[in-house]
């Protein structure tokens, strides 16, 4: 126990060699190129790392080390007893040098180490030699794909990853990727990876499954990487079979990333310094196709000469000039040209007020990040210190992230047999955005595409002047102006988060190691939105607390600002205890057998506060005394949650190899997780594998296939599952407070959802077989897995007969299976003394299919049986009618409007069953890609560097919102210019009520009124099929060589620039910023960056 | 040394896992003491709906007009267009009394598990009984053909669910066998109750008082006349106290707090009814406006000549049964048994404190004067009187003569033939679509 006090002493041991002493030097160069390799370490351990690689002659003693300057040289002096060293490069293969004789001038010449060939397989439980990997898994070193003004490594991750879909949520800064390892394996439940940080699975929140809906879209919120710097992780490993992630439990159901943080190397300190400014780019605005000042006032008088198209007359500049004039029914019947000069001015002059949304609303920002390391070691000790600043400004005004970052890592050797660790990841987050409200028309995106070209936002004077159009009822305008909005409010989340691990471990034999490992997270979330008293957001949630009386309406809520506060305090601990037993005998079998548990106990506390009549200079405010208050929660002055979760779960892995060709595997963990309502016969959750892997390289029969330097089989199958407990076979009750009778509050206890003893878990079954071939010495190496994932008893509501006391209930009643294939080439296509060119190509393939599931029978869509869990079901329309209307087919007939609802006087939407209704869709595509991929290529030519990221999504089903509805065109926004063509090619024309044509009075009532499964939203004119490839990154480097570093006393100095998501080849996306936010109104441009920076290191 | 130590840390590990898991989630709670149970039944009882503010529009006690605000909620219920009604068409409930039930059966099915002082939980099931027999009586007076001893066992009814089950069927059951439960359920509830009057803000809840007036209710929608008189009887043998309107007109005797109280839980008012609705001719036509002293206590005026009902969505409007119905249930027996006499005495009583000293010698003289058939009408009319705009019309047309009744809306006339179908209501689309047997 007196060893843990060694955890807190953080003073590397330094030791002095007393004895003889010889020197050793030399220099040492890459196999490759023949050049000089600064910076490689070159020191003398006592024990060595690897699992059997017990060399003789290695002495116990002294750990001494140094590092090579710049011209890859070195001199040290060492004991005469020491017999050998080992010579270390990132990315290289270590290298022992005997240097039991004389041993000076020694050229060491190291060679690189393949891609895909590191050692180990890092799970977060355990260590596996590759070779005895059985299971599906993908890494990637970060510095492969590190980019610049990039904060979070899952933005990274897109495309680089063969069965990994990741795709931006918004361009906006902070905002999560989503991230989809091998499919959908649920239909309700949270489809998020779990993120493991150094063996701590990380606590954060979900990204919400419609993370692109207005309502989450402008939240903020802090996700579990967010506040790590992606300099600090040095690689990234993805577990993606039953065989890889059931050791995780239930949690990993969606398939697990494990990061590896960087840590201390032996040998001498590194000091590592870099900076990057990056400039993004104002998004083009010209990408959203909408009218200019002159179309849209065209298209107002176009729609004012309507007869049956003015239901809005008094929006829109041009009707309010006609309204001023009292021309409106001039202008109607007899033209333009009759209207008063006077009036043709001021219509006119409306052409020429173009106000510059897109510079209003989007910025060019000038952005910086800094990084500093400090790293190291001896054989007693190694560190890794480091800081980070990361400063962003979003392309939309008043968006942005700052970050800051600490960093320690310290691990020490007790003695031979005992080592601990420590670690302390320190961020604090701060991310900004708008403020909107509940409707977020506001939502500066969705504000841009609607607000009128020619509508100014200040007067001469410099006033604000609000959008007359922006009302929430005819006799109700509240007066919105985006710039006093974006003054006056303001919407920021501060996370701070402090991770910390300690690590025990004790080798008790040879054989057999204990290790423990107890991650603390804390995690403190600070969410504020203040509103001005002189603010949209203020005034639309004073009309909230609007009430008649009889000398008029009255507002409850006193008059000043508004301030709301969400406090979260997360805290969680993560106590796990492995025993390794390690063995080999007669050098033909391998035993590995692990067992451990895990203790894992969450909280989270939040509590909401709301302020009104603030006052932001005295940051007092006013306390609401009116009883009307007491009805109306949005006011609640006070909200507490609080939430507590442990898990305790015990496992065991063994694993078996012989002769070094065939293993087998299997895993089993029990999970079990706090009781309180779940069934006691689910308490504790099987999850298991097996697994097998066969080297068939090592087989004498491929002696002669000496190209194939390479060849393994893989397959895996295992069980996973999951409980949902949020639903009890008992009743449930939560404690409420109601009033009954005047002046009674009681406390009630309500019952929550409806009981059900008969939920069984969600299972998933995962197969997977995988090939690795490496070819001529690995410069070929090819890893490509097949699986078939099949999740059943699906949780979801069902609907229940209301006799029950209940609508719904959760049941078992789905099922859905994934099967796809991934394929990963990593190759060196050229490798030469001057040149060398990598590659890695990946593209993964994955099709769900909904095999069972119940619909709600009120549901207007088609249900998904038989289809992808994100099956895109629309109506197919047959162009347009001589009216514009559109004809459908039906029966592979064409039909009108008329026949394909239905429709006749008085329709309602009755005359269609629900069932009819879910048979007027067709089914039109997959919402999910059909391939998924990246492409990568690094070519090296002396001092420069040269990398292009780049990763593509083929034949994706996407569904835009409608640019228009045809019942509603209103004078009062701007459109797409795809108006303009309305009545011609597919897209319907502009009617009204009494717009002629036979029946169109009847399409009219349909489309404006009755249709309540919004059947217009899904024609398949706004669906269509994505295809696209984005270089997410070029970047250039340029290494200043040695003889330069020498005089600057630098062991590397590196200039870079790089262009970050510069170019989108593929399917035209019109009408919006990018084709990964195709459809959606509100999400934020995917930022285009040019960056600029140097690393330095000495 | 270590091993050892690991070994006890596993084992100890392995021992206290289920206290390590015991946590309790803050707010959450599996009911189990009596105090947890009688929160639970609150919960039950705070579960309002708007069936008897819906009937309200369905009677012929209101006037609509088509400008009002939100009238589309209403248009198609008050025209008795349940064929294709609008979609905007406020739905009866059905759903919210099965919660109630479904409360009232998990306190019912565990009442042996219930911890606590034993009063406390007869007083708890045998309240839960009662309100169970209460959501029953609701359902079959909205869904179901009135109550005929002949045809009952016949009539399809709604079904009856008396515990927690998943993935069973609900078969309807006739109107016969829910009466059964009901008067099955308001006996064990006169047996477990054991409070005789709740006090004034807790008279939301039953009491053997409001069981009695129930089964008063109850036996007169069955026509069991001398089973009305009887049960009224022994209701008013616990307070039998009339709101004199001549010395205190400071509140409307439905009110919760009035001396006729019994039972205060049902809503019959909403926005709605007080300010976008206007009281039909035909209502105001039966009060004697200057003797009547209810008419300016129930009524204001407003332009044209019209009136609106004073209560409004205030839950002090809140009422289920009180003295004044027992009274008339009374009357209505006795006339019905061609006890007129006791009849008389029994309205005329509750008259006297509704009309001026004046009004009621003239009331009393033309009541007097009356034949049997007349009598009755003239209570029935007192009925619809006393308990204007109160959720009782719509369920006293069915149960008594079902009759024609004409309405304009929009420039036409819409007529409720006499006996018609639709004095029986739908029962909801989405109830039917959940369940097969419906």
């Amino acid at each position: 126990m007196k060893n843990l006090l060694y955890l807190v002493i953080f003073i590397p041991i330094l030791t002095t060699a007393q004895q003889k002493q010889k020197l050793v030097s030399g220099t040492v160069v890459d196999a490759a190129m023949n050049m000089p390799i600064p910076g490689a370490s070159v020191y003398i351990s006592s024990s060595m790392v690897g699992s059997k690689a017990k060399e003789e002659g290695v002495l116990d003693g002294a750990m001494l080390g140094t590092t090579t300057d710049f011209d890859g040289h070195f001199e040290l002096r060492i004991d005469d007893t020491v017999k050998s060293l080992l010579v270390s490069y990132m990315g290289f293969k270590t290298k022992t040098i005997d240097v039991s004789g004389a041993a000076t001038d020694l050229t060491i010449v190291l060679e690189e180490s393949t891609q895909n060939l590191e050692e180990v397989l890092i799970t977060g439980y355990q260590k596996i030699e590759k070779r005895k990997a059985t299971s599906a898994y993908s890494t990637i070193d970060v510095s492969e794909i590190q980019q610049a003004g990039v904060a979070t490594v899952d933005q990274m991750l897109t495309g680089q990853l063969p069965g990994v879909l990741v795709q931006p949520t918004s361009g906006a800064p902070g905002a999560p990727s989503k991230i989809s390892i091998r499919g959908t394996a649920t239909l309700n439940g949270s489809s998020d990876p779990l993120w493991v940080l150094d063996g701590i699975p990380l606590e954060g929140e979900d990204i919400p499954k419609e993370f692109r809906d207005k309502d989450n879209i402008d939240n903020l919120q802090s996700f579990p990487v967010a506040g790590l710097n992606p300099e600090d992780i040095e690689s990234i490993t993805v577990l993606k079979d039953a065989a890889a992630t059931s050791i995780y439990g239930a949690r990993a159901a969606n398939g697990v990333i494990v990061i590896t943080s960087k840590s201390g190397k032996k040998g001498g300190m590194h000091i590592n310094a870099s900076a990057n400014t990056f400039i993004t780019q104002k998004p083009d605005y010209s990408k959203l196709n909408l009218m200019n000042a002159s179309q849209k006032v065209d298209f107002e008088l176009f729609l004012a000469s309507r007869e049956d198209l003015t239901y809005q007359k008094d929006r829109g500049d041009v009707a309010r000039i006609l309204n001023t004039y009292n021309s409106y029914d001039t202008f109607q019947n007899n033209g333009f040209s009759a209207l008063d000069p006077e009036v043709q001015n001021a219509i006119n002059n409306l052409r020429a007020l173009n106000t510059n949304w897109g510079s209003e609303l989007y910025q060019m920002a000038v952005n910086q990040q800094y990084s500093l390391s400090i790293s190291g070691g001896n054989d007693q000790n190694t560190y890794y210190l480091s800081a980070g600043i990361f400063d962003e400004k979003g392309s939309t005004i008043g968006t942005g992230q700052q970050r800051y970052n600490i960093t320690l890592k310290d691990n020490f050797n007790l003695n031979d047999d005992f080592k601990v660790g420590v670690s302390v990841f320190a961020s604090q987050n701060k991310t900004f955005s708008y403020i909107t409200g509940a409707d977020s028309y506001t939502n500066p995106a969705y504000y841009a595409r609607n607000a009128n070209p020619y509508l100014r936002l200040t007067d001469d004077e410099g006033n604000y002047v609000y959008d007359p159009d922006l009302v929430e009822r005819s006799d109700l305008n509240l007066n919105y102006n985006v710039l006093e909005e974006r003054r006056n409010t303001s919407h920021d989340l501060v996370a701070n988060s402090i991770k910390s691990i300690l690590n025990a471990a004790y080798d008790v034999t040879e054989d057999l190691h204990f290790s423990t490992q107890l991650g603390l997270q804390f995690d403190f979330n600070r969410t504020e939105k203040f509103s001005d008293r002189n603010s949209y957001y203020t005034r639309k949630y004073r009309q909230r607390s609007q009430y008649a009386t009889p000398t008029g309406d009255a507002y409850f809520m006193p008059d000043g600002g508004i301030i709301q506060n969400w406090n979260t305090d997360v805290f969680q601990y993560n106590w796990k205890s492995t025993a390794n037993y390690n063995t080999t005998f007669n050098n033909l079998h391998e035993l590995d057998v692990m067992l451990g548990t895990e203790f894992r106990r969450n909280k989270t506390e939040e509590i909401q506060t709301k302020g009104f009549g603030y006052n932001p200079n005295t940051l007092t405010t006013i306390p609401i005394t009116d009883e009307r208050v007491l009805a109306n929660s949005l006011f609640d002055p006070l909200n507490k949650r609080y939430n507590e979760n442990a898990f305790a779960s015990f496992f065991g892995t063994a694993s078996y190899t012989y002769d070094r060709k065939y293993t087998l595997f299997s895993s089993l963990r029990y999970d079990g997780s706090n009781l309180f309502g779940v069934n006691p016969k689910y308490r504790y959750l099987p999850i298991w594998s097996v697994a097998g892997s066969w080297n068939i390289h090592q087989e004498s029969f491929m002696d002669e296939f000496r190209e194939v330097s390479n060849l393994k089989v893989r397959a895996s199958y295992g069980i996973q599952g999951n409980i949902d407990k949020s639903t009890s076979p008992y009743v449930l009750g939560v404690y409420e407070n109601v009033s009954i009778l005047p002046g009674m509050n009681e406390e009630i206890i309500q019952a929550l959802g409806a009981p059900n003893p008969n939920l069984r878990w969600e299972k998933t079954t995962s197969t997977n077989i995988g090939l690795d071939l490496g070819l001529f010495d690995n410069k070929v190496f090819l890893v490509g897995d097949y699986y078939y994932r099949k999740s059943t008893d699906l949780i979801g509501l069902r609907a229940v007969p209301l006799e029950s006391g209940y609508n719904f209930i959760n049941t078992n009643w789905g099922t859905v299976s994934n099967r796809g294939f991934e394929l990963a080439i990593n190759t060196v296509n050229i490798s030469n003394t001057n040149f060398k060119w990598t590659s890695g190509l990946n593209i993964s393939h994955n099709k769900s299919i909904v095999e069972d599931i119940q619909i709600r029978e009120e549901n207007f869509k088609p249900s998904l049986k038989g289809y992808s869990a994100n099956a895109i079901f629309a109506i197919k329309t047959a162009g347009l009618d001589s009216n514009g209307l559109p004809l459908f087919w039906k029966d592979g007939k064409k039909v009108s409007a008329v026949d394909f609802y239905n429709l006749e006087e008085g329709t309602d939407g009755s005359q269609l069953t629900n069932q009819e209704h879910r048979d007027l869709y067709s089914y039109v595509g997959d919402g999910a890609p059909l391939f998924s991929g990246g492409f990568r290529n690094t070519f090296q030519y002396k001092q420069f560097d040269l990398r292009i990221l780049s990763n593509f999504i083929l034949n994706q089903t996407v569904q835009a919102a409608p640019s228009y509805y045809p019942t509603l065109a209103r004078p009062g926004t701007n459109y797409s210019t795809e108006i303009l063509n309305a009545g011609t090619g597919n897209l319907p024309a502009l009617i009204g009520a009494n717009s002629p044509g036979f029946n169109t009075d009847l399409v009219y009532n349909w489309y404006n009124s009755f249709d309540a499964g919004r059947t217009y939203d899904d024609l398949d004119i706004w669906v269509k099929d994505m295809s696209y490839i984005r270089i997410s990154s070029i970047r250039l480097s340029y290494a200043l060589p040695a003889r330069h570093l020498e005089k600057l006393k630098l062991s590397g100095l590196n200039f870079n620039i790089e262009g970050r998501n510069l170019f989108v080849f593929g399917s035209d996306y019109d009408g919006f910023f990018d084709p990964e936010t195709y459809g959606s109104l509100y999400a934020q441009p995917i930022p285009k960056v040019i960056s600029a920076g140097f690393n330095l290191t000495f | 040394m270590k091993k050892l130590v690991y070994l006890y840390i596993v084992l100890m590990a392995c021992i206290s896992c289920d206290d390590y898991l015991d946590i309790k989630p803050v707010g959450q709670v599996i009911p189990s003491s009596v105090e947890d149970y009688r929160s639970f039944l609150t919960s039950a009882y705070s579960i309002t709906n708007l069936g008897n503010v819906l009937t309200t529009y369905r009677s012929d006690e209101l006037q609509l007009d088509t400008d009002s605000p939100g009238i589309e909620q209403y248009a198609d219920i008050y025209i008795w267009n349940d064929d294709n009604p609008s979609p905007l068409t406020r739905s009866f409930p059905y759903s919210s009394f099965y919660s109630i039930i479904f409360y009232c059966n998990h306190i019912i099915e565990n009442r042996n598990e219930i911890t606590g002082d034993s009063g406390a939980i007869d007083e708890l099931v045998g309240e839960a009984y009662a309100l169970r027999a209460m959501q029953y009586f609701n359902l079959v007076n909205l869904y179901a053909k009135p109550y005929d001893t002949a045809t009952a066992g016949q009539n399809p009814a709604v079904p009856i669910v008396t515990k927690y089950e998943t993935d069973v069927e609900y078969p309807v059951s006739s109107l016969q066998e829910v009466y059964d439960l009901i008067l099955d359920d308001l006996n064990r509830a006169e047996d477990l109750i054991n409070v005789d009057k709740q006090e004034v803000g807790l008279n939301y809840r039953f009491s053997t008082e409001a069981v009695k007036a129930f089964q008063a209710r109850v036996y007169l929608y069955q026509n069991e006349w001398q089973k009305a008189i009887d049960h009224a009887n022994a209701a008013l043998n616990i307070h039998s106290e009339l709101q004199d309107l001549n010395a205190d007109a400071s509140r409307m005797p439905s009110e919760y707090n009035s001396v006729e109280s019994i039972l205060a839980l049902e809503t019959v008012a909403s926005f709605d009814t007080a300010n976008n609705t206007s009281i039909s001719d035909d209502l105001t036509g039966i009060y004697d406006q200057s003797a009547d002293l209810r008419f300016d206590l129930y009524f204001r005026p407003i332009s044209g000549g019209r009136f609106r009902s004073k209560k409004n969505a205030d839950t002090k409007y809140k009422v289920s049964y009180r003295t004044s119905e027992l009274y008339l249930i009374k009357a209505e027996a006795f006339v019905r048994l061609g006890q007129t006499e006791a009849a008389t005495s029994s309205l005329l009583e509750l008259a006297k404190h509704r009309y001026t000293p004046e009004g009621f010698a003239t009331y009393q003289q033309h009541i007097e004067t009356l034949n049997e058939e007349e009598l009755l009408s003239a209570i029935l009319e007192e009925r619809r009187r006393e308990f204007a705009m109160e959720g009782h019309r719509w369920f006293d047309l069915r149960r008594t003569t079902q009759p024609k009744i004409t309405k304009t809306y929009d420039g036409q006339r819409y007529t409720l033939e006499k006996n018609d179908e639709r004095y029986s209501i739908p029962i909801p689309n989405d109830a039917i679509i959940n369940n097969p047997n419906l």
